[in-house]
């Protein structure tokens, strides 16, 4: 009796393994799953924050260099001031400055669209008006419905603060391009606060018989004062610093949102993972224990099994 | 010797970013490192012809830095 019940203890074991070994496995399977998800997340949200520094940081340097690059700006449009145009021409010529890079919420898109929808009035433009643009977002964006209004496109700016000279070979390269244009509008992204902006267009006449350089040197000017304006625009996309009062604004701040969804996965995925971890135990502990005492009780079931 | 005869060749910006290189590169160690820095532009530019977009072009192009 005693040999009987020991074989049937053996072969209810092994039953028993054999039938619980895929309910194991998925178990194990389940949560190495989540264990690569969490170290994945983590990855992430250390990059996003450390992003996030950096913008900032960055964000303090391009506001310097704004507010000194302004100065051009309000000494040229002082000049124009004094001196209204007389008609309001139809033919423009439509600069649209952004950048080449992306994650900075929707920089990029309120240029585009306040490009197509001025060049979609026909009231006050001609819809075969020129388009040069400066960084390639926005030239994806806008050559995609208007790329037979494209003239020019430039890039390679925006990666450290716009300088000068950027401006002057811009300017330099639309007058020798020959695109005939009666003013030249600048579409650009004012800088309304640390957490706010929104597009302008800024429109310049130029006479060039006998005031061809200053005409040429405030084209660049303008220029520069706006690729200025518009990084550092780009920068405070970038960052924000978190307030309670940002969430109902419409300019959302990417980084930190990144970074926030990181840390609620994160969090998520540890819940799960430790509880996950717990039933496996929970579960070995079960199987043990019935493995134990459960033939000893119920001996003729088993063996039938 | 006339005062405007660079004006049929090129630009006044290209005329103020000549005289500004000059500038720089009279300065002081420090300050013309500080100088070169707003100074420099890797402008590049691409011409498009009906819709479709030409060679992008390098607006000052590389100088070789082994020849100088």
């Amino acid at each position: 009796m005693l040999a009987t019940r020991s074989v049937a203890r053996l072969a209810a074991q092994q039953s028993h393994q054999l039938g619980a070994a895929p309910k194991h496995a998925r178990n194990m399977a389940t949560l190495r799953e989540i264990e690569l998800r969490l170290k994945s997340v983590k990855n992430i949200e250390k990059i996003t924050k450390s992003m996030k520094m950096i913008a900032s940081t960055k964000l303090a340097k391009a506001q310097r260099a704004m507010v000194a690059g302004k100065e051009y700006g309000v000494a040229n449009s002082e000049l124009f001031q004094h001196t209204p145009s007389e008609t309001p021409t139809k033919n423009k010529l439509f600069v649209v400055i952004s950048s080449d890079k992306g994650l900075c919420g929707g920089i990029h898109s309120s240029v585009s669209k306040a490009t197509r929808r001025a060049i979609a009035d026909p009231e006050t433009v001609d819809p075969d008006s020129s388009i040069m643009v400066i960084g390639d977002k926005s030239k994806g964006q806008l050559s995609r419905l208007l790329s037979n209004n494209l003239a020019l496109t430039f890039n390679q700016i925006g990666r450290d603060i716009p300088t000068f000279a950027d401006a002057a070979g811009v300017a330099d390269l639309i007058i020798q391009s020959g695109v005939e244009y009666d003013t030249i509008a600048i579409v650009y992204n004012k800088f309304v606060s640390a957490i706010s902006y929104e597009s302008a267009i800024v429109e310049y006449e130029m006479e060039d018989d006998v005031t061809k350089d200053l005409a040429e040197f405030s084209l660049a000017n303008a220029i520069y004062a706006a690729l200025v304006e518009g990084h550092a625009c780009e920068q405070s996309a970038r960052y924000v610093p978190s307030s309670s009062e940002f969430t109902c604004l419409m300019f959302r701040n990417a980084m930190d949102n990144a970074s926030k969804n990181a840390k609620d996965m994160i969090d998520r995925l540890t819940m799960q993972y430790n509880r996950g971890r717990q039933a496996a135990i929970t579960n070995e502990l079960v199987d043990i224990i019935t493995d134990y005492w459960y033939p000893s009780v119920v001996d003729p079931l088993i063996v039938r099994q | 010797m006339s005062s405007a005869t660079w004006r049929g060749v090129f630009t006044y910006n290209k005329y103020a970013q000549i005289t500004a290189r000059a500038v720089r590169q009279s300065l002081n160690e420090t300050e013309r490192v500080a100088a070169e820095k707003r100074g420099t532009t890797a402008l590049k530019y691409q011409k498009w012809e009906n819709g479709v977009g030409g060679q992008q072009v390098l607006l000052i192009p590389e100088v070789d830095k082994t020849a100088a």
